[in-house]
């Protein structure tokens, strides 16, 4: 089969999983079957990192989201137990859904204005980046990004604990 | 159409439905599911530009890392503000807490 052929196929395929998925995450009424939808995403924008010949992001992407990110999702939406009846069942004004609408529209719109009017040289096939030199690159130039990242991780992680400390009776 | 301009009109689909849900959304952990959308999208928008275009394709791949490392130590913090919500509330929905109050 032709490769260029392949290729189109493949993009189409994964961009329709990420809009389905994008739909059902936004506007499933259940958390749990958003939850779906956003893992659905998850797994598309992956293969659309495989396309883009950066097979480690893809695995990063999985690994990271699919496997902390959701989980922790899931952990919240067990523990917040919300109401079958909910305010998230309740339905939307007219205003509402125009309102939300128009807020998600109005960015990319003019985001996509900005992409397609300025012409960008681009490159046929995207080169491949050997492990090695990301891993270089980490420990050279960008060490202090490195090391803030995970500083910032760990003040998240400590805060978190935090938050979740009950204070015991009488103190 | 050339590729990197399909690659950005994914990206900014995501965006366009993050912002969309986080607006629609009534309890945080909808929200939170919305931001993560749009996370997905500005790390794919890097990705994209990066490798297909002659700009530093290593460079690009570490800055989404960077963006995967922030949307955990996000999501961390949203589980456990979550936590509070629930536990002073009762419930994880947003219409009863946004009003400020000491």
């Amino acid at each position: 089969m032709n490769t260029t052929l392949a290729t189109q196929l493949l993009f189409g395929l994964y961009a329709l999983v990420i809009l389905a998925g994008g739909l059902l995450a936004v506007l499933a009424r259940n958390l749990v079957r958003a939850m779906v939808g956003l893992v659905m995403t998850l797994f598309g924008v992956a293969g659309l990192y495989l396309l883009l010949n950066t097979p480690f992001m893809a695995f990063m992407q999985i690994l990271i989201y699919v496997g902390a990110v959701v989980v922790l999702i899931f952990f919240a939406i067990m523990l917040t137990r919300a109401p079958a009846g909910g305010e998230e069942a309740a339905p939307r004004s007219f205003r509402q859904a125009l309102l939300a609408v128009l807020a998600g529209l109005a960015p990319a719109l003019i985001l996509g204005a900005a992409a397609y009017s300025i012409p960008q040289a681009g490159v046929s096939r995207p080169p491949a980046v050997e492990l090695k030199l990301l891993g270089a690159h980490l420990l050279t130039s960008y060490v202090l990004a490195f090391e803030l990242i995970s500083v910032v991780l760990f003040i998240a992680m400590a805060g978190a604990v935090l938050l979740g400390f009950t204070r015991r009776k009488g103190q | 159409m050339t590729p990197l301009q399909l690659f950005q009109l994914a990206a900014l689909a995501l965006l366009a439905l993050g912002l969309f849900g986080l607006i629609w959304r009534r309890s945080l952990v909808g929200m939170l599911i919305s931001v993560e959308l749009m996370l997905n999208g500005a790390g794919l928008s890097i990705v994209a530009a990066g490798q297909l275009t002659a700009a530093d394709a290593a460079l690009a791949q570490l800055a989404t890392l960077l963006v995967m490392g922030l949307a955990a130590a996000e999501a961390t913090l949203v589980l456990a503000i979550v936590l509070v919500v629930v536990r002073r509330f009762g419930h994880g929905e947003s219409q009863d807490i946004f009003e400020l109050r000491g």
